[in-house]
């Protein structure tokens, strides 16, 4: 009986081993057509990538080298001068602040908004089925619908909910104008923007919570640990890989956010609650500089690329490292 | 019997010729419409005026593409671009430079002069639309803003109608309090405050916005002085008028919460949300500054561009907007919302079809005093001939809101919002 030994991993002998084989005539061709159905199938896909994401990247790209002011007109080749005036523009970089500030309100208050409503509808329950359904109210409701909805609660010349109840309540003499002052118009949309995503976060943190093995919970209760330990010690490192995701996604999705902005106050007053899409919108469409436009656009992306790599690199849980 | 090939050629060439003996004679014009002018009321409205016409034209077609001005902005320059722009636009006239300046909107000098020899075009109506030596639109309808308020309420105060600053400002402080605001003013960054701020520095003596070599003169002591007149009055205002918009003022009027508001018009929401009658509705012009020497107020004349060069298509226009301004027809198109839509031309004033509708009939006196306020109407940017197409992103900026906001909302000095506001105009005309 003779015994073989295996080549030394790295070696030249190993590489040969590794060597793909002649497969079969057969086979061969077989493996072929397989791959080229496999290409048919994700062809569509790929051309739909292309002509939705690359296409309208690339002509953004282009659009920012010209100098087109309105839609439909032809521009001539600038180079970066667009660049270098957004760049150089005291009030893009408001806006992205305004951005940054509409990001952190928006993540703070949907967090912990979600997180509570998570905790609580994880929870059994007589109706937590119905509440579970119910909560994605406010999510699936047209924005345009959740505009007029909380512009009415919010009125201040008859006919609100809010403003009657904070002078039954003693908390102010006259009715409060919500969206009068920088300060207040943005904390205001930033409570009816929370209202209307925080559901959506709601969702996925239920649906994490519930996969959370009860054992695990049993045998911390059975060791003595208390409920906030069980939070700090279970929970919160179990949903740490959903935490990740939806910081990330949520961000994004935050930053993006212009319908609730354009309809409510449209960046006012003043420019208090112009933010870096409300600003790219009205240089777009209300001041017909559309190249200017074009170039804000792709440095706010690169801002949102560097935004999420760093995100990633240093958020990321181990596991899924 | 068997037909034989020759047979059924013949045939077919006899029932060919016959075909083209019965065919219309003349050749077919389409035309096509785009307007805004959405709402399904309206839209049916003008449905039944164009069936009229083409069934009284056989050889002409009108049809219509109801747009939306939030985005007809972006894709009227778009159709242009790419050939399929509407033979017909509905304008208002700071849109018109825009189109202008792509070359696509076609001088109208002979169908406007044919019209005003038949109707008598109402001056006020025209001078938007008449710059660079010809005329860019045919005026089709007017809407002026005019000062509304609540009779009853007014004359509980002791109240006459006010006619001057002095007054309105008396008027809407004595107005306020018990839960009423003497006056609605907005302060939102929104055309309606565009409006409401113009329509006040038209009465100071601040209409024009150009100066004769297109350079902007908004930072005047007569803008500052309507400024700081709009933050006076905003001081008798329901404390959210950073969000409204025309519906928030109408509602507010509407739930008498208002005594006063500036406004195209309320007749509709007074007549179907209120229990008032039209006795009790109130309407006159804006209050003038003390001395101004020709008070008006804010109007929009609302328009129809032409976009094709077609000599064929051309007459068919003028032909359908001879049929469309004919007094029979022209009350009819106007009514198409009551008690909104002023007329014109001096016919259209006096047409029984305008004056017969049941809301006319009802608040006969305000429309004609909307109607009186319109001939002395004013627009931003079109006003002494000075009209350049930069003023398009002015308006669509809502610039002269940011002004009215810095001072009311802001607590900024009049001056110092005209100047930064001032500053905003001339990087917009850049």
């Amino acid at each position: 009986m003779s015994v073989t030994s295996s080549p030394e991993p790295g070696t030249a002998a190993d590489r040969a081993t590794r060597r793909p084989r002649a497969w079969p005539a057969g086979l061969d061709s077989r493996r072929r057509r397989e791959a080229a159905l496999g290409y048919l199938f994700i062809a569509p896909l790929v051309l739909w990538l292309v002509a939705t994401i690359l296409w309208p990247l690339a002509a953004s790209v282009h659009l920012s080298l010209l100098d087109v002011r309105l839609i439909g007109t032809q521009g001539s080749f600038i180079g970066l001068d667009n660049y270098i005036r957004v760049l150089t523009d005291d009030r893009f970089w408001a806006a992205i602040g305004r951005s940054g500030i509409w990001i952190l309100g928006n993540a703070v208050l949907q967090t912990v908004l979600a997180f509570s409503a998570a905790l609580v509808l994880a929870q059994l329950f007589p109706g937590v089925r119905v509440a579970r359904t119910l909560v994605i109210l406010s999510w699936i409701v047209p924005t345009v619908v959740a505009v007029i909805f909380w512009r009415f609660l919010l009125n201040a010349s008859g006919g609100g909910l809010i403003n009657p109840l904070l002078i039954e309540l003693g908390l102010t003499d006259d009715p409060v104008g919500f969206f009068s002052s920088g300060g207040s118009a943005m904390t205001s949309l930033i409570v009816i923007n929370s209202w209307r995503w925080f559901p959506f976060i709601t969702v996925i943190l239920l649906a994490a919570l519930l996969r959370v093995p009860s054992d695990l919970y049993e045998a911390a209760a059975i060791d003595g640990a208390t409920a906030v330990q069980r939070f700090r010690y279970i929970t919160v490192p179990m949903l740490q890989p959903t935490l990740f995701v939806v910081g990330l996604i949520g961000t994004l999705l935050s930053f993006n956010v212009f319908d609730i902005i354009w309809l409510i106050t449209a960046g006012g007053p003043s420019s208090d609650t112009t933010t870096a899409p409300v600003m790219i919108y009205e240089t777009a469409f209300k001041r017909f500089r559309l190249s200017i436009a074009a170039a804000m656009s792709v440095v706010t992306a690169l801002i949102l690329v560097a935004f999420a790599l760093v995100f990633i690199r240093f958020a990321q849980p181990k596991e899924m490292g | 019997m068997t037909m034989t090939r020759t047979s059924v050629l013949a045939g077919a060439a006899t029932a060919l010729a016959l075909t083209a003996l019965s065919a219309p004679a003349l050749a077919q014009t389409e035309l096509l419409i785009w307007h805004m002018e959405q709402p399904p009321h309206r839209v049916e409205r003008i449905q039944s005026l164009l069936d009229a016409f083409n069934a009284a034209n056989p050889d002409i077609t009108v049809r219509q593409e109801p747009q939306n001005w939030g985005e007809i902005y972006a894709k009227a320059p778009a159709a242009v671009a790419a050939g399929n722009a509407p033979d017909l636009l509905f304008a208002i006239p700071d849109f018109t430079p825009l189109l202008k300046q792509l070359g696509a909107v076609q001088p109208v000098d002979a169908i406007v002069a044919m019209l005003d020899e038949a109707h008598g075009f109402y001056p006020a109506a025209l001078e938007p639309y008449a710059y660079d030596g010809h005329v860019w639109a045919v005026p089709l309808y007017n809407m002026a803003v005019s000062l509304w308020y609540h009779r009853p309420m007014l004359e509980a105060a002791g109240i006459a109608p006010p006619t001057t600053w002095d007054a309105l400002r008396a008027a809407a402080e004595a107005l306020t309090g018990d839960g009423v605001y003497g006056i609605g003013l907005p302060a939102n960054k929104h055309l309606y405050t565009d409006q409401t701020t113009y329509a006040l520095m038209v009465n100071n003596g601040a209409s024009a916005l150009y100066d004769a070599d297109g350079s902007i003169r908004f930072d005047t002591p007569e803008t500052q002085g309507a400024l700081a007149f709009y933050d006076e009055l905003a001081a008798f205002s329901p404390p959210d008028i950073a969000s409204w918009t025309w519906g928030e003022a109408e509602a507010c009027f509407a739930s008498r919460a208002c005594a006063m508001i500036l406004q195209f018009t309320v007749i509709t929401t007074f007549e179907t949300q209120t229990d008032g009658t039209p006795d009790q509705l109130g309407v006159a012009a804006i209050p003038a500054a003390e001395g101004v020497a020709d008070p008006g107020t804010i109007a929009y004349a609302n328009g129809v561009m032409l976009l094709t060069d077609d000599p064929a298509k051309h007459d068919a226009a003028a032909e359908f907007l001879s049929f469309l301004m004919t007094p029979e027809n022209y009350g009819r198109f106007l009514n198409m919302e009551p008690g909104l839509f002023l007329p014109v031309t001096e016919t259209g004033a006096e047409a029984e079809s305008f004056w017969s509708d049941p809301v006319a009939v009802a608040y006969r006196s305000q429309i004609e005093t909307m109607l009186e306020n319109s001939r002395n109407g004013r627009l931003f940017g079109f006003t002494d001939g000075n009209i350049f197409p930069s003023i398009a992103a002015i308006s669509a900026q809502n610039l002269i809101s940011q002004a009215t906001q810095r001072v009311v909302l802001g607590d900024e000095d009049p001056a110092d919002a005209a100047a930064e506001v001032q500053e905003m105009m001339e990087d917009a005309i850049e």
